[in-house]
């Protein structure tokens, strides 16, 4: 009897701890509101709305007057939470995992994975409301943003209608190039550019010829199916064949243009683990480097590092996987207000006077007009200083100092001028060889940077990742992948 | 009888009291995430009914999240690296901060005593990223201090961050500098709670300092030492994934001496972020360091009782 007492006693101290520990540590989930659309006098709807970039002063500020707007527009008004560039990806794998409430949230292909997240049951499927509630979007943004972003044939998120095709171009620091006279005219490959690394390291010691960090990969014309990842589609569409990167003809005399460039010491000796090289861009000790264009970008570089900056181009304008799930917003899976998400995505995607309250705060406090057109930061813009990639339709916003009025028609013909990627639409699903993609990656990881930036001998290093891809099973990936795309090329004939 | 619980219970208020919060800590960071194990058994996908609906409904996969972590050549190489890094951190972390605290409680100048604990305190506050650029500073191929001290004796400029030799030895040499500070306070502790009356008897004996040392010191020391040990072994599948991953830069060409068993996880699993792959990994680690934490333990119970955690 007292025995069991005890026990029973135990187990009720037990309990009551734990129901406490549980209470304080869980939070308290259960304040959700009534759900349901509809406006006039019915309650407004919070939406929240997480995205990227070093969390701003005013945001909170600047969402009372967005609120006031969209509250009048649709009936809602807005929450935004920033997260960090660096933390983005991991804070949202666990607010999102752990059904954190949120109802519109912000991913690419580079920061919170649109398609695996996609895969994963995170967004919501849009096909239906952005019939319903998007129009406004379908009419406005190019079409082949919205086809290129689709998952296994459906739409997971409204891509930001800016530059379309990604093209790689090469920078060089104008001020070297006049004060050589360079000729760059006939520069487009990575071998024509020796004779300007040549002339550079012999007359400025000092100067970095070739900048590059641990990130950079030559030049070759194919598509990768995953970013950063070894297997790729040739550009041209003949074969639609996956094929390991390195395998390639291309891939590798391109090593050994990098080896010999890095032996004649064109290329900065730590670049296999050097994170950025803005102390170059910065100090303007480089002639050049390879980049990512957009109309335009020539101003923002030259701005930015206060010397002129050219290009060339190195690459042709194409549409990848990459260049559009570049940024897209999506609808949490969780949202309670799921239509109003969707009211609130297709009028910042088509309301200018909302899309600039977004990007670029209150006027008067934080910009001021010059003309119709133009504005002016002001002081306080440093307070609300936002990303505009990141927050919807690009081509409402105001035009900067100094912009050409015709910027985004530029912009526009830009985008009409992409070709497309033979596997644009296509994205491998790696979950039936989740085994073989971590070996794999932890192999690319091992042999990636030192091999694209020429730090080791391609003639020994080369065969030898290739055989170590082989042992982690490369080759079952590549079969998996070449038996989803031909599937997917069966389907879109 | 009936009210005993209760009234033991309110006997030991008070000390009750005082297990609370760490109890509170336990429980909420040790125990309740215990039940989130399912999640290595599952091919995790998210419900829009929160994370425990999304857990139960998730497909069950058995033991295919763990295959990853053994069926390929990196298997063998972390879990080399891992274990014999750790059984050298260790075995020579003991060693140092064992002969440092006893260095430190013999030294006269109280103050000076003080300064020297004080500054080898200071680097286990610092961040393996910063640890890693001060690394870099002295390792850096054109800048670093390390070859120009090697050209100043004529010897060529190595290249440091792609040459596996040496990485050993610097792992361990900054591992060392970092902690050896931190854990020395623990010994440094016990030392000055030894009776001091004990050495006064040694040194009318005639007993020296080391005679001191061997015969005092140590056997007083060897309760805290065999817990602190035990408490490392547990951990022993664990990986300082700071140490691991910055201090080489997370060079490619030194994965062979470098690569662990938590670097192999991030860098094989941040793009696709499987949970159910990282749980698997992490519930790996976990029963191998409980099963030689049992093990060891016995073995200590068996040689010496008292000295056995439990």
């Amino acid at each position: 009897m007292s025995k069991l007492k005890k026990r029973a006693g135990l187990a009720l101290a037990a309990t009551t701890a734990l129901s406490v520990v549980l209470s304080g540590c869980g939070g308290n989930n259960n304040e959700a509101s009534g759900s349901g659309s509809g406006s006039g006098s019915e309650k407004p709807v919070e939406l929240i709305w997480y995205t990227i970039g070093t969390p701003q002063k005013d945001v909170d500020t600047v969402m009372a007057e967005v609120s006031k707007y969209t509250q009048e527009k649709i009936n809602a008004t807005i929450k935004m939470k920033m997260i960090d560039w660096g933390d983005y990806q991991q804070k949202m794998q666990v607010l999102v995992a752990s059904g954190e409430p949120m109802d519109i949230l912000f991913t690419s292909a580079g920061g919170f994975d649109y398609v695996q997240n996609a895969r994963k049951g995170a967004f919501l499927e849009l096909d239906e409301l952005l019939d319903k509630y998007g129009q406004g979007i379908k009419d406005t943004i190019d079409p082949g943003f919205l086809s290129g972003s689709k998952v296994d044939g459906h739409n997971y998120g409204i891509p930001a209608n800016k530059e379309l095709p990604q093209l790689e171009v090469w920078r060089f620091n104008k001020n070297l190039v006049d004060k050589y006279q360079l000729d760059t005219s006939g520069i487009r490959t990575l071998e024509s550019l020796e004779p300007l690394l040549k002339t550079i390291k012999e007359k400025e010691p000092e100067v970095t010829p070739f900048g590059m960090d641990k990130n950079f990969v030559p030049y070759v014309p194919y598509d990768y199916l995953v970013t950063n990842m070894p297997m790729a589609v040739k550009l041209d569409g003949s074969d639609m064949k996956v094929v390991n990167i390195l395998e390639t003809d291309e891939m590798k005399s391109a090593l050994e243009t990098m080896h010999k460039y890095y032996m004649a010491g064109y290329i900065a000796p730590e670049a296999a683990t050097t994170g950025s090289t803005s102390d170059l861009t910065t100090s303007g000790k480089w002639l050049l480097d390879r980049a990512q264009t957009q109309p335009l970008a020539e101003n923002l570089w030259s701005a930015s590092y206060g010397y002129p900056v050219t290009t060339t181009p190195a690459s042709d304008a194409i549409i990848t996987n990459t260049s559009v799930q570049g940024s897209i917003m999506a609808i949490s899976a969780n949202s309670e207000h799921p239509e109003k998400a969707m009211e609130f995505l297709n009028l910042l995607n088509t309301d200018p006077v909302l899309r600039n309250m977004v990007d670029s705060g209150i006027e008067g406090t934080h910009y001021e007009k010059i003309d119709d057109l133009h504005i002016k930061n002001l002081d306080a813009s440093q307070n609300y200083n936002m990303p505009s990639y990141s927050l919807g339709n690009n081509m409402l916003l105001y035009l900067n100092e100094g912009d050409p009025d015709d910027k985004w028609d530029q912009f526009k013909k830009f985008n009409a001028e992409g070709k497309a990627s033979p596997i644009l639409g296509f994205n491998f699903d790696s979950t039936k060889v989740a085994t073989e993609m971590t070996a794999v990656q932890n192999v690319k990881e091992q042999f990636w940077a030192s091999l694209m930036t020429g730090t080791v001998d391609p003639a020994t290093f080369l065969p030898k990742a290739i055989d170590e891809f082989k042992k982690a099973g490369m080759d079952k990936v590549i079969a998996e992948a070449q038996s989803q795309l031909d599937a997917w090329v069966a389907a879109n004939k | 009888m009936a009210g005993s619980f209760f009234r033991r219970f309110n006997r030991n208020k008070v000390l009750l009291l005082m297990v609370l919060p760490g109890a509170v800590w336990f429980l909420c960071f040790s125990y309740l995430p215990l039940v989130g194990t399912i999640a290595a058994f599952k091919e995790y996908r998210f419900s829009r009914h929160g994370f425990w609906y999304s857990l139960v409904h998730s497909k069950n996969v058995g033991w295919d999240n763990f295959k990853f972590l053994f069926n390929t050549d990196a298997a063998f190489t972390i879990t080399r690296n891992t274990l014999l890094y750790n059984i050298a951190f260790i075995f020579l972390g003991l060693v140092f901060s064992v002969g440092l605290a006893i260095l430190l409680s013999e030294l006269v100048n109280k103050k000076l005593a003080k300064l020297y604990q004080t500054s080898m305190f200071l680097p286990y506050f610092l961040s393996w990223v910063i640890v890693g650029y001060f690394a870099f500073s002295f390792l850096s191929m054109d800048r670093g201090l390390l070859n120009h001290i090697l050209g100043y004796f004529g010897v060529d400029s190595m290249q440091w961050y792609s040459d596996p030799t040496y990485w050993p030895y610097i792992l361990i040499f900054v591992y060392l500098w970092k902690s050896i500070g931190y854990s020395s306070v623990v010994y440094l502790a016990s030392i000055l709670g030894i009776d001091r009356s004990l050495y006064e008897a040694a040194m009318i004996d005639g007993a020296s300092k080391l005679q001191q040392v061997r015969n005092i010191t140590l056997p007083l020391l060897k309760p805290i030492i065999i817990i602190m040990t035990l408490l490392a072994v547990g951990k022993i599948f664990y990986a300082d994934f700071g140490l691991f991953y910055n201090v080489p830069r997370d060079s490619g060409t030194l994965y062979s001496v470098t690569n662990v068993i938590d670097t192999y996880v991030y860098r094989g699993l941040k793009t696709t972020g499987e949970i159910g792959m990282s749980t698997a990994a992490g519930l790996y680690q976990s029963v191998v360091g409980f099963v030689l934490v049992m093990v060891s333990n016995y073995v200590v119970r068996r040689i010496d009782k008292d000295s056995a955690l439990f």
